[in-house]
């Protein structure tokens, strides 16, 4: 009855989709609309392309080892002191994500939605249901992502689509413009929503077909970019790029200029943050288990159940570090840049070895 | 009383002085007196114990031991004492072998169809509790068992907690015999197959397991004996008895077990390929595995036709829906987030609410808890004050409540559409683990607003994303993804649609229909629907399917 192969292609589609919608989808539009203008549909384009290299060459790398998670086989290609290190590396990247995703999920929370709610009190609710859910098969961590993710894209489609009525068609001229630095700086933003696809690592054991873990990917990165595009298409469209640039949190606003009917559904913007939390909380839920199973596996405990809880403290207080917003989207940009260099370069160095090895193994029996 | 104060005494007395150490040996004598008293001594006094001394067939000493409230005392001076005590003249000499004895009067005198032949003492007890009737004769070291055991039952009624509007009226009885055979009556296949036996030191209680052989899962069925045999207690009294000891998880407030008074109900279940399992003297039959599509389903559903089937089942879920988010939805919009709501209707509530003074979540608390007590008197009243007891009740909480300033209307509204919505929930067990959850959702949405409403949400859904029944995931088809199975979940697909049995619980014939049956049937209505051509109906007649003539 239970075979230790359970998640289907569509499954693990669904985990690495609902993980990428998340926090970031109420300010993307700002930040495309600060790096291109006009042209920022194009920019998220080109984020999402970046997004999807990095994934190919992470599951890629996976699939060629379709019984053991990156930091098992790593121990093999790289050696125990130096994976170990790079695990620790990883470990503390996805603590500090979870910590500052949290926080950045608070801070809005705060601010628009639930004003009387103390901010300390918000993020411990939703690390605590994180922890709790945490503790249970990777199996089990399918579901839930897969049981959420229509009730996040459904609905985030339709009011979307529903506030895409009013758009201005001049606002999205020109599409194209110059490549720029600040160009490039914003695909790279942009890009950052989509690192938490490293998931997949946990996934490819468990996959029926591990071979199809590029195309699971594939399939989860084009839903999520082109939701994300549409948001931004929605807000620049609406609000026009500069007034895009202005709003903190553009495409609230654009859910909020979203009407149906007379009356009754004019304040489709509470249903849109209903969802959200929703959303955020598949997305912290995996940075969170990812962070419990790095942790367990250095220290080589039996399950994820006793890190998860060790775990909850240490990124409350990240996430209670920042004295203020500005302040968490500064580091939740370093911390970006630092990730991808961080985990595009492992894989790029185990893609390395593992080539190096291959050649080396062929030479010696040829 | 002067026999009370006798049987007093003696009791004590039997209790002081030392108990009655076993015979020595366990295999009957040859000795009648020596059998009847070491059988005696063995099963104690009791008032409706009766020792029937006569002569089996006018000549050899025999006695009948039984309990007079487990027989039928007609039947046994019918057929046992009556052929037994006569002389017939034919039949042979027992003078030097009286082994064959027993034989002889099982062969050719008793009319009784149960009976076994038994050599052990110690065997004899707890046959002679169960009904059956001890014939010892002299002389002949082997007893005679035979099965006499009629108990009065009420007879098949409609069953009071799972009505119908369209459906068989027959329930469960106490009996397990009845109750296995409504089920045989409803399931004349060889493939049913029943496994009984006794559960329960001190009770005995026969337990049995039905599945159908060609379609149940073998682990299924393997795991539901496994289960049922770890069971270590001294009493089952009901099948809930059982249901507790065999469920995933005791802690989690929803039902993994369903269980159900309708014999059709349990049919339709193991033609699905789940395991039932009855339990002597308990009306109820429990079905697992047990999912939460299962609890807000009911026959009628599939008795009448399906666009009706799907738009109640469709309601009920509306209802179940009700009854769990409204009280917090209504507390943390009144209390966090009043914007959210359309401007007039915010004014009327806060005109609504002027007069009472306490915070929303205390006011829906109290209404809500006052609504559960009413509820619980309800059903605890003989049923013809009930009915005066909750009219007055609704009396006093609706309306003298708010002129009293304890609530306001539009909360009165709210609380009795989340009660009206929990009794809409046909399984009641479900409905109860939902009425439990409503409470800490409402804290929850009295503390943080919304935003704990959503969180409580999430943890209630993760649950029972978590939980399971039997090794299958609690909340199929929905997770894991089988879209095939999908057509009997919210809505009801028409019957010749669902061809297939399914699949989450790993049958072994997964086809209900021939594959060519829902193709004929799809043509066939298509045909009369739609303004079908001769031409083209003379083509489907031709091509074998002469259903509709």
């Amino acid at each position: 009855m239970n075979t230790p192969r359970q998640i289907t292609t569509l499954r693990a589609a669904a985990v690495i989709s609902s993980t990428i919608i998340g926090v970031g989808i109420l300010s993307f539009p700002r930040y495309m609309a600060v790096a291109g203008g006009s042209s920022a549909p194009f920019v998220a384009f080109c984020g999402i392309v970046i997004s999807f290299i990095s994934f190919w060459l992470l599951a890629s790398l996976c699939r060629r080892f379709p019984r053991e998670p990156l930091f098992v086989f790593s121990r093999r290609l790289l050696g125990r002191p130096l994976a170990f290190v790079f695990t620790l590396l990883i470990f503390l990247i996805f603590t500090l994500l979870t910590g500052l995703t949290v926080r950045q999920f608070g801070d809005v929370a705060t601010t628009v939605l639930y004003k009387k709610t103390p901010i300390e009190a918000t993020i411990f609710l939703m690390l605590l249901i994180c922890q709790l859910s945490a503790r249970r098969s990777i199996i089990k961590f399918s579901y839930i992502h897969f049981f959420y993710l229509p009730l996040i894209i459904g609905p985030t489609v339709l009011i979307t689509l529903i506030s895409m009525r009013n758009i201005d068609w001049l606002n999205l001229q020109p599409v194209l413009t110059m490549p720029s630095v600040s160009f490039w700086r914003g695909a790279r933003e942009a890009s950052y929503l989509f690192q938490s696809s490293f998931v997949i690592i946990l996934l490819v054991p468990y996959m029926q077909k591990p071979k199809q873990a590029v195309r699971a990917g594939a399939l989860a990165i084009a839903v999520a970019g082109l939701l994300y595009l549409l948001i931004v298409i929605a807000s620049v469209g609406l609000f026009g790029s500069e007034e895009t640039k202005l709003l903190i949190y553009p495409t609230l606003e654009s859910a909020r200029s979203a009407a149906v009917g007379e009356g009754f559904l004019e304040r489709l913007d509470a249903l849109f943050i209903v969802l959200w939390v929703i959303s955020v909380y598949t997305t912290v839920y995996t940075t969170y288990y990812l962070a419990a199973v790095l942790l367990q596996n250095l220290c080589n405990f039996q399950d994820q159940r006793s890190t998860s809880t060790v775990l909850l403290p240490l990124v409350f207080i990240t996430a209670m570090l920042p004295s203020n917003v500005f302040e968490t989207y500064t580091w939740s940009l370093t911390l970006g840049n630092v990730s991808l260099m961080v985990l595009t370069g492992y894989v790029a160095l185990l893609w390395a070895l593992f080539l190096f090895r291959r050649f080396r193994k062929k030479g010696a029996s040829g | 009383m002067e026999a009370w104060k006798e049987k007093y005494a003696s009791y004590v007395q039997k209790q002081q002085s030392c108990p009655p150490s076993a015979p020595g040996s366990d295999s009957l004598s040859h000795s009648l007196t020596d059998n009847l008293e070491s059988l005696l001594t063995l099963l104690g006094q009791s008032g409706d114990l009766v020792v029937r001394d006569f002569l089996l067939f006018g000549k050899y000493p025999a006695s009948m031991v039984f309990f007079s409230s487990l027989v039928s005392q007609e039947q046994i001076q019918e057929h046992i004492l009556k052929p037994l005590m006569a002389r017939p003249s034919g039949h042979p000499g027992f003078t030097d072998n009286l082994a064959d004895m027993v034989h002889y009067i099982w062969n050719t005198a008793v009319q009784v169809t149960q009976g076994t032949t038994e050599q052990l003492i110690s065997s004899l007890p707890p046959a002679i509790v169960k009904g059956e009737l001890v014939l010892l004769i002299e002389g002949v070291n082997e007893a005679l068992l035979l099965d006499m055991r009629q108990i009065d039952m009420r007879g098949v009624e409609q069953p009071q907690t799972e009505q119908v509007i369209r459906g068989p009226r027959e329930g469960y009885v106490e009996k397990l015999e009845n109750n296995l055979a409504l089920l045989r009556y409803r399931l004349q296949s060889t493939d049913f197959r029943i496994e009984i036996s006794p559960l329960g030191t001190r009770t005995q209680s026969r337990v049995a397991l039905c599945y159908l052989d060609s379609v149940a899962d073998p682990q299924l069925v393997a795991e539901a004996m496994r289960r049922i045999s770890i069971i270590d207690t001294d009493s089952i009294i009901d099948a809930g008895y059982i249901e507790q000891f065999i469920e995933d998880q005791p802690l989690s407030p929803f039902p993994q077990v369903q269980s159900t008074e309708r014999p059709d109900k349990t049919v339709a279940a193991l033609l699905e390929g789940r395991v039932a399992i009855l339990v002597d003297g308990s009306p109820f039959a429990l079905v697992v595995p047990a999912l939460f599509n299962q609890f807000f389903q009911t026959v009628d559903d599939y008795t009448e036709r399906f666009i009706m089937g799907s738009l109640i089942r469709l309601i009920r879920l509306v209802a179940l829906s009700f009854s769990l988010f409204f009280p917090a939805i209504y507390v943390s919009v009144i209390s966090f987030n009043p914007e959210l709501m359309p401007t007039d209707f915010a004014v009327a509530i806060s005109g609504g609410r002027a007069g009472v003074p306490f915070p929303a979540v205390i006011e829906v608390l109290i209404m809500e808890v006052s609504m559960e007590v009413l509820r619980e008197a309800t059903i605890r009243l003989p049923q013809m004050i009930g009915g005066a007891l909750s009219i007055v009740g609704v009396l006093v909480i609706g309306q003298a409540a708010v002129a009293a300033g304890l609530a306001s209307p539009i909360t009165v509204v709210i609380v009795a559409l989340t009660t009206i919505g929990s009794f809409a929930t046909p399984a009641y067990n479900a409905a109860i683990a939902l009425r439990m959850l409503r409470f800490p959702l409402i804290i929850l949405a009295g503390m943080f607003g919304m935003y704990g409403g959503m969180i409580g949400t999430i943890l209630i859904i993760n649950h029972l994303l978590f939980l399971e029944s039997f090794g299958v995931p609690y909340m199929s088809p929905f997770i894991p993804g089988n879209w095939r199975d999908w057509k009997d979940t919210l809505v009801r697909v028409p019957l010749w649609w669902m061809r297939r049995r399914p699949s989450f619980l790993h049958i072994q014939d997964s086809s209900r229909l021939p594959a060519s049956i829902p193709g004929a049937y799809a043509d066939q209505i298509l045909q009369q629907g739609g303004e079908a051509d001769e031409h083209s109906k003379a083509d489907h007649n031709a091509a074998g399917g002469s259903r509709d003539q």
